[in-house]
């Protein structure tokens, strides 16, 4: 048996974990930037607030049922994600049996346990996450994976009766909750697909169990549709995933804080973001050959429409794979004064780094060994300081002292769990 | 992660200790014997952190449990996977608010204790929902 949990409305449960107070009191917390919502508590989502609203529109519903705001607080965000799948990781007693699939969500593997145990067990998991991180979890068991979320969302959906943990352990729990269950709620159904299954007359996930696997390959994306109608029938075919696999991709993307039209800030902003993601990129071992840099000017007439301008991006591939910061920084700043155009307002930029290959084997290479040795120690030490240091102490002067684009996180929470300064005070 | 735990909580921060650790390793003759007696040195995380998920770091203000030997500007270990039996020390939640206090359980009655003549002391019904337990204080780390 599978099953997932879920961390419910993650980003407001953890900062209430600090804010008792705000039990059970609307809160909703921000995109970077103060963008738009990403996570609303059942309270802030009974009083009509959307998903990914934009915050400007949402601030006269916010004012009325007073709803408490925050700025996303990443480090605390990412401390409690990582208690939580700790937890799971003791509570199951093997690493391998969680699969982190998101910040706030894992799949774990529950072996042969009976099926009259099951729903015990799963609820033992779940009040000891919540008494361990203070982090309330909805917990979907099923044979496999796909069926797993979709007694989670029944679970989720009403959170009296089934006190957030459902299971679908035989085949008759199963068809019932399919039944009621819409096509366009079955995890990996997306939103055009489930507008064609509508149009095909398919409306329930118990419908769509039904078609043969010959009719989900033509019509649904061959084998992963295929899969998609195996695992609603019951029979494993998404398999749990090795934790901590090597990105083959890294990226690091922002919005600026204010509209950029400078091209120095631009490149202060992109050499720091190519610093955080050869950060990222020695952290797995990594070296990269590829470097894509891209900038996101706004419209002209940006007051009328709100809509997003045309992204301009380049990229260039280094004469050989490398995970040392200068030489990403120099051809990606390059690249930003090949991009930019003079008068155009700027509201977001971001790098990527590809054609990533494992570090070691840059070594092999005789010729460059002495400069790439020392390179590496270098990068070694850098990120050694920063990280016992924080806030990047070194930082390349590329990246700029002034940073006049640097996020916006007014109503950003104390990074409690983080930083000895921010502490939470009792008295 | 090394797996010979189970629904375990005791720390397993630092435990990794390899050859490379110890100083004398690739000495000959005399040195080496001491190889034989090589520990891995005190870590004060696997004293005062025994469930590193269920562990959380805060700081005292006020004088409430100066009585206890917690100071204002104290930082203290509270793990919330310890039972708040009667008698201990922990951060309560009352009305929203969280308090350091001293826990007291009578058949019907919750008391918050402060060690401290200057602060009441809190009682409320056991049934009470408006008390909570956030944790349960392990540790007060004191400057002297």
């Amino acid at each position: 048996m599978k099953a997932i949990v879920d961390c419910n409305s993650f980003y407001c449960s953890c900062e209430r974990l600090f804010r008792p107070d705000l039990q059970h009191k609307p809160v909703v917390v921000l995109s970077n930037n103060d963008g738009c919502i990403v996570s609303r508590s059942d309270e802030a989502k009974a009083a009509g607030v959307d998903m990914a609203a934009p915050y400007f529109e949402s601030k006269p519903l916010i004012q009325k049922h007073n709803i408490s705001v925050f700025s996303s607080n990443y480090n605390l965000y990412g401390d409690l994600s990582w208690r939580v799948m700790e937890t799971l990781r003791m509570l199951l007693g093997d690493a391998s049996k969680v699969e982190v699939y998101s910040v706030d969500e894992a799949f774990i593997d529950l072996g042969d346990v009976s099926e009259e145990k099951l729903y015990d067990t799963a609820m033992n998991i779940r009040l000891t996450v919540e008494q361990w991180t203070g982090i309330s979890v909805s917990i979907g068991v099923a044979p496999t994976k796909t069926l797993a979320k979709l007694a989670n969302y029944l679970a989720k959906k009403n959170k009296a009766a089934t006190q957030c943990v459902y299971v679908l352990a035989n085949r008759q729990q199963q068809v019932t909750a399919m039944k009621q269950t819409r096509v366009g709620n079955v995890w990996g159904v997306g939103y055009s697909y489930a507008q064609k299954l509508v149009n095909l007359g398919i409306t329930s996930a118990w419908e769509l169990s039904t078609m043969s696997e010959e009719w989900a390959y033509a019509n649904m994306g061959g084998v992963t549709g295929a899969r998609l109608i195996r695992e609603l029938n019951g029979l494993p075919s998404r398999e749990m995933e090795k934790p901590l696999v090597n990105k083959k991709m890294i990226a690091t993307t922002r919005m600026f804080g204010q509209p950029v039209t400078d091209l120095n800030d631009i490149k202060e902003a992109i050499a720091t973001y190519i610093s955080r993601a050869a950060e990222k990129l020695r952290r797995q071992h990594s070296a990269a050959k590829v470097i894509s840099v891209f900038i996101v000017p706004r419209e002209q007439n940006y007051e009328v429409s709100f809509r997003r301008g045309a992204t301009v991006s380049s990229y260039v591939t280094l004469p050989a794979a490398t995970s040392s910061t200068s030489e990403l920084i120099k051809p990606a700043v390059q690249l930003v004064e090949s991009l930019y155009e003079q008068g155009k307002v700027y509201k977001k930029a971001g790098v990527m780094l590809a054609g990533l290959e494992p570090d070691e084997s840059i070594q092999g290479n005789l010729f460059s060994a002495g400069p790439q040795k020392y390179q590496r120690l270098l990068m070694g030490m850098m990120d050694n300081i920063n990280f016992s240091m924080r806030d990047d102490v070194l930082k390349f002067a590329a990246s700029g002292l002034a940073r006049n684009w640097k996020m916006r996180q007014e109503l950003r929470s104390k990074r409690y769990t983080t930083r000895w300064e921010e502490l939470y005070e009792v008295s | 992660m090394e797996g010979d735990y189970f629904n375990g909580t005791s720390y397993r921060g630092t435990k990794k200790f390899s050859q490379q650790d110890v100083k004398t390793a690739d000495a000959t003759g005399f040195g080496a014997a001491a190889d034989d007696y090589m520990e891995r040195g005190i870590d004060l995380n696997e004293q005062l952190i025994r469930n590193k998920p269920a562990t959380f770091f805060m700081r005292v203000r006020g004088e409430a449990m100066t009585g206890a030997g917690i100071y204002d500007g104290d930082t203290i270990i509270v793990d919330r996977s310890i039972k708040a039996e009667s008698g201990k020390v922990v951060v309560a939640v009352l009305n929203g608010e969280m308090f350091i206090r001293r826990l007291e359980k009578t058949f019907n009655k919750l008391r918050l204790l402060s060690e401290n003549n200057k602060h009441a002391t809190i009682e409320v019904d056991a049934s009470c929902d408006s008390l909570g337990i956030w944790g349960v204080v392990t540790y007060c780390i004191h400057l002297v």
